[in-house]
């Protein structure tokens, strides 16, 4: 198991359910799509929230884990606030 | 009457939290006891937060979206689903993949937590975030019933 690989990945996953949900507010053809996957478009935003995660995971594995740096962690934090505080900003102002 | 699969979703993620909060005390001054302790209660609450998921998503999709929603969004209280509903729903989708990224770090780094000390605190400040950011989750979803009751009333009068 590679550390700094779930680390990066679940960074990345989690920005991109921020822009997956800000995206598909948007844009109705995007929401509609994926709808498509589950048949509501919070299924589908679940869904790949995990195929996501696997994916990343599995194309940041390659990346060397000698060493675990706390960095990764401090910008996993980063990215958890700053997308939390993304979608409630969105949804504040789009109210 | 409250449905129950609202109880059991929040029960269950209340217990997935706590689990969080018991793998942060645990982590804090490690043992290889404390850390088995830690692993077990990770895993219990990775299962009651996937469970959470699954509940709340199925009573999200299926009661909330066709029952509940249209009253509130009727309402002087709309703003509960337009914020605080949208961004508890979305928010949520977090907790599931951190809770399995600070147990696979249990998992992977059980040897080395007492010296490891960027790996134990990675662990013991992700755990804090599972607990705070689940609980602030949970508030809104307190909200949301208060605002479900207001629409309900206000109906009425």
């Amino acid at each position: 198991m590679n550390s700094k690989a779930l680390i990066r990945a679940a960074a990345v996953t989690i920005a991109l359910i921020a822009v997956a949900t800000i995206g598909s507010e948007l844009s109705s053809g995007f929401r509609q799509l994926l709808s498509t996957i589950g048949g509501h478009h919070w299924i589908g935003k679940s869904v790949l929230s995990v195929v996501f995660f696997a994916l990343l995971y599995l194309s940041f594995s390659k990346l060397s884990d000698d060493r675990f740096a706390f960095r990764d962690t401090g910008l996993l934090i980063a990215t958890v606030i700053i997308s939390g505080l993304a979608i409630l900003g969105f949804y504040v102002m789009h109210a | 009457m409250i449905n129950p699969l609202i109880f059991i979703h929040a029960i269950c993620a209340e217990l997935g939290l706590f689990a969080f909060l018991w793998v942060l005390v645990e982590i804090l001054n490690p043992t290889d006891r404390r850390i088995a302790r830690a692993q077990a209660a990770a895993l219990f609450g990775l299962a009651f937060l996937f469970f959470a998921w699954l509940v709340g998503g199925f009573y999200y999709v299926e009661v909330y979206g066709l029952h509940i929603k249209p009253i509130i969004k009727a309402s002087d209280a709309s703003w509960v689903h337009s914020i605080v509903m949208e961004v508890k729903e979305h928010v949520f989708l977090f907790l599931p993949i951190l809770a399995a990224l600070v147990t696979a770090l249990l998992y992977k780094h059980e040897e080395e937590l007492n010296t490891n000390r960027d790996a134990r605190l990675s662990i013991v400040l992700l755990s804090g975030l599972i607990f705070l950011l689940g609980f602030a989750i949970a508030g809104m979803g307190a909200l949301v019933s208060s605002g479900y009751r207001f629409a309900l009333l206000a109906g009425m009068a």
